[in-house]
């Protein structure tokens, strides 16, 4: 089952502070997501109660149909992440890694030998695939966490920063896997800094500006609500967070997020 | 089995790491902990002997053992329980893999107990080293079976078990109900086990001198201890099944054992209970707390020492309160400082309980100088475990002060004077406290804060000076580069010069006071006097001895340090 992601009116605060606030927004299998927003927009808590490490103040949260509040164990079974700054066992090796990721998604032996070595291909991994994690560079552990998220083939993948610390080749390989897996129906959740990378593969973004959904659609349709289409997504982005000339965000559509 | 797999690898590949590349390391500590657990078994097995022969009747001696053995179990209850909390605290809500762990389909109760065990076997190191030579002792003291040895290992591990489930549960409770004031609960919870051990301590102690371990103080003593046999306290189950065991009585002590592994399953299922209901809830509320905002001005505690360090250059100044600024904002750090400053205080406060006095004043002043070297111990530690690694620290934001129009022996400097500035208080007021209710002559106690002030700078100079001469700047984690080679040598070196700083004027003023008291009583020396000169000598070229000795460990360390750092590159 693969219902794709589905915020219903969640709101979540620190202290009384609201870092999310009313956020409803759907997106079906198949599609790449980004999530775009300045500093302390909210993206990580989204990302955070996707993940189920936070809890919402009010609404809910569905993954692949699964109730987050509810049946978490159930949607984290459908879930591969890539968090910003990923946790690693530095006293293992990247094969023991990838074993205890496959084995904690319950793959039998056999299974996780053949999604290993396909992972490893992937990410170019074998050299070092039996090093201990700790002698890793920071692109190389990038590179195995993404690894480790893709391995169960989830029908969901959430990536915190997709391109931190990814040198030139291996953020094409990020952007093909990721074009990959959503054309074989996986959903691609994602939240990053790099206007570029989202213009380049999302299908869908979404603009969070103090906690608040300013905007839902392509980049297609941003460019067609704004008033000057021929501007680039980062003029756009500004312009929608109110950076660019110091006035208020302009009144853009959120029907959008209705879908 | 997947946990415990990953343990399983993990603890592997350390343990391949220490044997292929901190050997030297690991040896020094089998070999000291090797030491410090033969030292315990012979002091408890003179300690169990002497007991046999003092209290003549076996019951009065079976009920002191019980009596003893209720308290020592229900201390290290206390020790456990709060240890295991502590841990757990940092494991299951503030660790980067626990974080890890709860975005994968693992149960949540899975997560908990792999966390759980960790921290049992964490805190109940100290069970260990200070438990196995008691009941070691004990079995051999009075001849015990084969089996009571057997049972002792089901037992220390059942009982292990009940304290740290108890105090798992508690921090989850703490967290879930008030995430907002965990700092002040376990702050208040540290004090009043402060408290709790202080007046433990003074209402053991207290008493007429007279009575000193005679039949009645033995009986009195009894009385004391009776707190400790209230029959629901797993301690009491532990001590009476460890003594059935000894008495050959094996259906009695298999019963409390029973006892204990029943109760060791229901907490350990209680644990598990808390930890499914609210341990996410838990976690989420605590990460909803929002960071304290903190006042804009300067803190009173910074401006003090600006004012007290108005003498050096202002960059100097500027780095030591950026110092104190981490080191008092880090509380994991000093506060188990803290727990080891106020046992010691405590200890001194009862320091004349003992009554030396009574036998001979010589002893009054070995005691003092004794004081004297478990407080540098002490201060060893500390420089060791804090100040040796704020060098390799800065490596990792070097970018910042290497920026900055500082020199880098400005840097060293400023950490030489804060080091030293911040062990010297604790340290003198120690010792003054020693000095105070061992009532020692005012000469003595000028001598103590004169070795005090050479041993405060000496070790600051060693911390710092090896700190730049070895740094490690692939560690993030203070403890981890304290553990490292660096460290350990800087703890070697530091307790060296500890001992040979204190016996060079410990020797001397002993003997000068030996001397003293001697000839005023008995007029030994009175034809003798070219004894007490040469006495006198011998102080003088003590004290210098152990002057120069200060300013060598002080500047020498200091300057190979500021040499290698100025050649450094980063």
């Amino acid at each position: 089952m693969n219902e794709g992601i589905e915020f219903n009116h969640v709101r979540r605060s620190y202290s009384g502070k609201v870092a999310v606030d009313d956020l409803s927004l759907t997106v079906p299998p198949g599609e790449i997501f980004a999530l775009l927003g300045a500093n302390g927009a909210g993206k990580t808590t989204t990302i955070k109660m996707l993940t189920g490490l936070l809890r919402p103040d009010s609404g809910t949260i569905r993954l692949c149909g699964h109730d987050l509040a509810v049946e978490l164990r159930q949607a984290l079974r459908c879930l591969g992440y890539v968090p910003d700054e990923p946790f690693l066992y530095d006293k293992l090796s990247g094969r023991e890694f990838l074993e205890f990721a496959a084995q904690m998604r319950g793959l039998d032996r056999r299974a996780v030998e053949a999604c290993i070595a396909q992972e490893t291909r992937h990410f170019e991994l074998a050299d070092y695939l039996d090093d201990l994690i700790e002698t890793y560079s920071h692109g190389m552990k990038q590179r195995l966490i993404f690894a480790s998220a893709l391995l169960h083939r989830p029908p969901v993948v959430i990536i915190d920063e997709p391109m931190v610390g990814l040198d030139p080749r291996s953020m094409r390989t990020v952007k093909d896997l990721l074009r990959e897996q959503s054309a074989a129906g996986t959903l691609v959740f994602m939240s990053t800094h790099i206007l570029a990378v989202a213009e380049e593969i999302a299908d869908c973004i979404g603009i969070l500006d103090r906690g608040r959904l300013q905007f839902l659609g392509s980049i297609a349709e941003l460019r067609k609500e704004s008033a000057s289409p021929q501007s680039s997504l980062e003029s756009l982005f500004l312009q929608l967070t109110g950076v660019e000339n110091g006035t208020p965000p302009p009144e853009f559509s959120q029907g959008e997020s209705a879908r | 089995m997947v946990f415990w797999r990953l343990r399983w690898r993990i603890g592997r590949t350390r343990l391949k790491q220490i044997l292929t590349q901190s050997r030297f390391r690991a040896s020094l500590v089998v070999v000291l902990s090797l030491l410090l657990w033969c030292g315990l078994l012979l002091m408890f097995l003179n300690g169990f002997w002497f007991l046999r022969a003092a209290i003549p009747y076996p019951e009065t001696h079976d009920e002191m053992m019980h009596g003893i053995f209720g308290m020592f179990f229900a201390a290290l209850m206390m020790m456990l329980m709060f240890s295991a909390g502590i841990i757990l605290y940092g494991s299951l809500f503030h660790s980067p893999e626990t974080a890890y762990l709860l975005t994968i389909p693992a149960r949540t109760e899975r997560i908990f107990l792999h966390q759980f065990q960790d921290a049992v076997l964490l805190s109940s190191w100290g069970f260990i080293i200070l438990g196995s030579p008691v009941i070691l002792a004990y079995g051999l003291v009075v001849d015990a079976p084969w089996y009571y040895y057997l049972m002792m290992i089901p037992f220390v591990f059942s009982f292990v078990y009940i304290p740290a489930a108890i105090g798992a549960v508690i921090c989850m409770l703490i967290i879930y109900i008030m995430p907002g004031k965990r700092r002040l609960i376990v702050c208040t919870a540290g004090g009043l086990l402060l408290a709790g051990s202080y007046w433990l301590v003074w209402s053991l102690l207290k008493g007429p001198e007279s009575n000193l371990l005679t039949p009645g103080w033995f009986q009195e003593m009894l009385g004391r201890l009776q707190f400790t046999e209230r029959r629901l306290l797993p301690s009491w189950w532990l001590s009476s099944g460890v003594l059935e065991a000894g008495r050959n009585s094996w259906s009695e002590s298999l019963m409390f054992l029973a006892l204990m592994f029943s109760n060791a399953l229901f907490f350990r299922q209680l644990a598990l209970f808390t930890a499914v209901r609210i341990y996410r809830k838990a976690y989420s509320s605590l990460s909803g707390k929002a960071a304290k905002t903190r006042r804009g001005q300067t803190a009173l505690i910074d401006r003090m020492l600006l004012t007290a360090t108005r003498f050096f250059p202002l960059p100097m100044r500027l780095l030591m309160v950026k110092d104190l600024r981490l080191f008092r904002r880090d509380p994991m750090q000093w506060s188990q400082f803290l727990i080891f400053f106020g046992l010691v205080a405590l200890y001194f406060f009862n320091v004349r309980r003992f009554n030396y006095d009574l036998y001979y004043i010589g002893w009054v002043n070995m005691v003092s100088f004794l004081n004297l070297s478990v407080v540098g111990l002490l201060m060893s530690t500390f420089t060791t475990r804090f100040v040796y690694p704020m060098l390799s620290l800065e490596g990792q934001r070097f970018w910042l002060l290497g920026l900055l129009p500082v020199s880098r022996e400005t840097i060293l400097w400023s950490k030489f004077i804060f080091a030293a500035g911040t062990a010297i208080l604790p340290c003198s007021l120690l010792i003054l406290l020693s000095d105070l209710m061992l009532d020692i002559s005012l000469f003595v106690m000028l001598s103590h804060q004169v070795t005090c002030l050479i041993l405060c700078s000496g070790l600051a100079g060693i911390a710092v000076g090896l700190g730049a001469r070895l740094p490690n700047f692939r560690e993030t984690s203070p403890s981890r580069i304290a553990a490292g080679f660096g460290g350990t040598l800087c703890l070697v070196i530091s307790t060296l010069y500890i001992l040979v700083v204190v016996l060079l004027t410990a020797l001397p003023t002993h003997f000068l006071i030996a001397a003293g008291h001697i000839y005023v009583g008995q007029s030994v020396f009175d034809c003798e006097g070219n004894v007490l000169h040469w006495l006198h000598l011998w102080m003088f070229v003590g004290t210098l001895g152990s002057i120069v000795l200060g300013i060598i460990a002080t500047f020498l360390p200091l300057v190979m340090g500021i040499r290698s750092f100025k050649r450094m590159e980063f």
